[in-house]
């Protein structure tokens, strides 16, 4: 199955949001159609955290921010070893936690 | 509105407790009403601030419990769950329930248990406190959003781990000035960062945040009691009034604000409550900030105005928030060593004024305070609570 | 002159290298140092870990049993190729390990005690053990089991130790974890810290190892609060 993490693009302003709000921060319109957070971006700022949740096996997992192209912001996993800010990555979706069991998925960004 | 002072005030040691979480904050509650003197009048509204006994300790209804523990039937009594501001949120209620004429005497009690549970699951659970969707999912927690917050933060003005270590070095030495603080254990530069086995004493745990970094996971409850200011001398001696409140939100994905380095909510909070008291920053004799991560007490000590924007750790590394300072920030020992448990907090940081305003705060005594500051954030910075407390006449 | 049956009842050694004195600059700015236990001071040991035994908190009670149990067979002689470390602060005891040699190459992790909390003192003193397996009695393998569910998931997750559920360890058969050399070093520079040598005085302060404050030891183990409810 493919997996797509949306944003929400306002039809009345045009405006995207990550996340959802019920109401268009830019016009207040209560109308949106599904967009997908895709493409490239530039960290913003990242972190490598060490004490994790319980369904976590890893050392660290490595979180950031990044500034997507398409003109919003949005927070997932890095593959990538040695991130820095403003560098420039990629999204994709993939699985991001086990939550109950079940597997979640997410946006993972990897450099290029 | 009515002027309201609060006419008794107190803590428990913060720690690890080995009772129950309704004891604890029986324990602050009664602490607090036997602080004033009621002359046998009865406590019309019981305000409750709590973050997660019913996933942590099995209770729900904790202000209900909490009347019934204590026997104080039939006060009204609600819960207020505001993340790590509840504590404050559930003062501003009760001022607000005294304010308004409904009730004369309110207590308000804060407390949580969290070590009921392990570590792991303790902060798995304030993780819960992050954007489910857009953050949770990716295994974030306060930590890693403090650790992002830092980056930007440091590269921004220049801002050195030297200076978080010194927040640390700071709180734990003032906390041993605290008896009712948790963690009662000097730290030094070269133990936590420049010696050789430092890396080893202060791991990472969410770059650029090391363990002594963040605040602990504590156990404990404070309480307060309010009464209409024209009514405090019936009860205590030493009145001290709420001059000021302010309150406001952010988004709650940290990633969505327009600069994440800006905590808006701090701003409007600080600055709603300075009109409300009609006092500049500058009139402010000593502060708590909500420094369960280093990074934050240097923020907000900015964004609250004490320091002019990238000056804040200027003013740490001069010595100035030290108690004998100009502006002293976190005599209590702040949450960093003074502990955090979170529905406590709040309550505990005006608990921490009160106490330096009535000049009773033994050995980290500020001199002569007038106006005393508390800033309680709640989430990442997305519900924030300011709360000024003037010394009563 | 041993009587034959005392002789026979003792395991065979295995000759062992000593370890080598370090120490460590703690984060309160005190000085912890790690150095190797002598048999005569086994009583000091055994006396201050006794009342732990009964500590419900945080599997204080069984690690304190067993540990105790395994320092008695040491001190008697019952245990074979047992080693002791100590780690200690201005003379006053601040942890234990243990273990000992299954083989030459094949080392048993025992148990690791801090008696002081918050300084991350049983963290250095796990590190010293699997340092002195790997590096001073140049063994392979070392098999490792924790008793509590947060120490497992650290030393698990941190070195990280992989699964020989082949091996039933020693303390109650449960499935061993392995640390490796290869493991080891490159864990290593994350988690082995210390200066040697000791100098002279620093390691003279280390002796005779002296008893913490019984009640101070308990309420830090605990991490309790002291005010009475």
């Amino acid at each position: 199955m493919e997996h797509t993490v949306n944003a929400a693009k306002c039809m009345k302003c045009g405006k995207i949001t990550y996340p959802t709000h019920f109401y268009c921060p830019a016009c207040g319109s209560t109308d949106f159609g599904a967009v997908a957070v895709e493409g490239e971006g530039t960290l913003l700022t990242f972190t490598r955290a060490y004490t994790l949740p319980l369904d976590y096996e890893d050392l660290y997992l490595t979180l950031g921010i990044v500034e997507m192209d398409q003109g919003i912001r949005a927070t997932g996993q890095l593959d990538i070893d040695e991130p820095a800010t403003g560098i420039r990555v990629l999204a994709s979706v993939g699985p991001v936690r086990d939550v109950d069991g079940r597997t979640v998925y997410g946006l993972k960004f990897r450099a290029v | 509105m009515r002027d309201v002072a609060i006419i008794g005030a107190s803590t428990t040691q913060f720690g690890r407790a080995q009772w129950s979480l309704l004891k604890l904050m029986a324990e602050a509650a009664h602490g607090a009403i036997t602080n004033a003197d009621l002359g046998g009048r009865k406590i019309d509204a019981v305000y409750v601030a709590n973050m997660g006994s019913a996933r942590n300790n099995r209770q729900a209804g904790i202000a209900s419990a909490l009347v019934d523990r204590m026997n104080l039937y039939p006060a009204a009594a609600d819960t207020v769950e505001n993340g790590p501001a509840s504590g404050a949120s559930a003062v501003k209620n009760g001022f607000l329930a005294v304010a308004s004429g409904m009730c004369d005497l309110v207590l308000v009690a804060g407390g949580e248990r969290m070590r009921e549970v392990n570590n792991i699951e303790a902060t798995e659970f304030v993780s819960f406190l992050s954007h489910r969707y857009a953050e949770y999912i990716y295994g974030i927690t306060l930590p890693a959003l403090a650790g992002m917050f830092a980056r930007l933060w440091m590269n921004k003005y220049g801002v050195t781990s030297e200076h978080l270590a010194m927040v640390a070095i700071k709180n734990h030495s003032n906390a041993m000035l605290n008896p009712n603080a948790h963690i009662k254990m000097p730290i030094t530069m070269e133990g936590i960062l420049h010696s050789p086995d430092a890396e080893m004493n202060n791991p990472y745990i969410a770059e650029p945040l090391r363990f002594f970094d963040c605040c602990p996971v504590s156990d404990g409850a404070a309480a307060v009691l309010l009464a209409p200011a024209e009514m405090a001398g019936e009860f205590t001696k030493k009145p001290v009034i709420i001059s000021g409140f302010g309150q406001a939100t952010d988004t709650q994905a940290v990633h969505e604000r327009p600069d994440p380095t800006v905590l808006t909510a701090v701003q409007i909070a600080a600055r709603k409550a300075f009109d409300m008291a009609g006092l500049k920053p500058r009139d402010i004799s000593l502060a708590e900030l909500h420094d369960a991560f280093t990074i934050l007490e240097i923020a907000q000590s900015e964004q609250v105005g004490f320091f002019p924007e990238g000056t804040g750790h200027i003013a740490l590394e001069k010595g100035e928030t030290q108690i004998a300072g100009k502006l002293p920030i976190n005599t209590s020992g702040g949450l960093k060593a003074k502990g955090h448990p979170v529905g406590a907090t709040g309550v505990s940081q005006i608990v921490e004024l009160v106490f330096q305003l009535r000049g009773e705060a033994g050995k980290r005594q500020v001199k002569n305070p007038k106006h005393g500051f508390a800033l309680n954030f709640g989430g990442f910075g997305n519900n924030v609570v300011a709360t000024i407390l003037t010394k009563g006449a | 002159m041993l009587d034959q049956l005392e002789a026979a009842l003792r395991p065979p050694k295995l000759e062992m290298a000593p370890y080598p004195a370090k120490h460590i600059l703690l984060a309160n700015g005190e000085t912890l140092v790690v150095r190797p236990a002598s048999m005569d001071e086994a009583d000091v040991l055994l006396e201050i870990i006794d009342p732990l035994k009964t500590l419900d908190r945080d599997f204080y009670d069984i690690v304190s049993a067993r540990l105790y149990a395994e320092l008695l067979g040491w001190k008697r002689h019952r245990v074979r190729n047992e080693y002791c470390l100590v780690g200690v602060i201005n003379g006053e005891l601040a942890g234990i390990v243990n273990g000992r040699m299954f083989d030459e190459h094949h080392g048993i992790s025992y148990h690791t005690l801090a008696l002081k909390r918050g300084l991350r003192i049983g963290a250095h003193l796990f590190a010293s053990k699997m340092e002195h397996h790997i590096e001073y009695l140049g063994q392979d393998e070392v098999w490792i089991v924790a008793e509590s569910p947060i120490g497992h998931r650290r030393w698990m997750i941190e070195y990280p130790l992989q699964q020989k559920f082949s091996i039933q360890h020693e303390l109650g058969g449960a499935p061993s974890w392995v640390l490796t050399r290869e493991t080891y070093f490159k864990a290593r520079p994350r988690l082995v810290t210390g200066t040697r040598p000791v100098p002279e005085e620093l390691l003279a302060c280390s002796h005779p190892i002296r008893k913490p404050d019984l009640r101070t030891m308990l309420v830090q183990i605990g991490d309790t609060l002291e005010a009475k409810l």
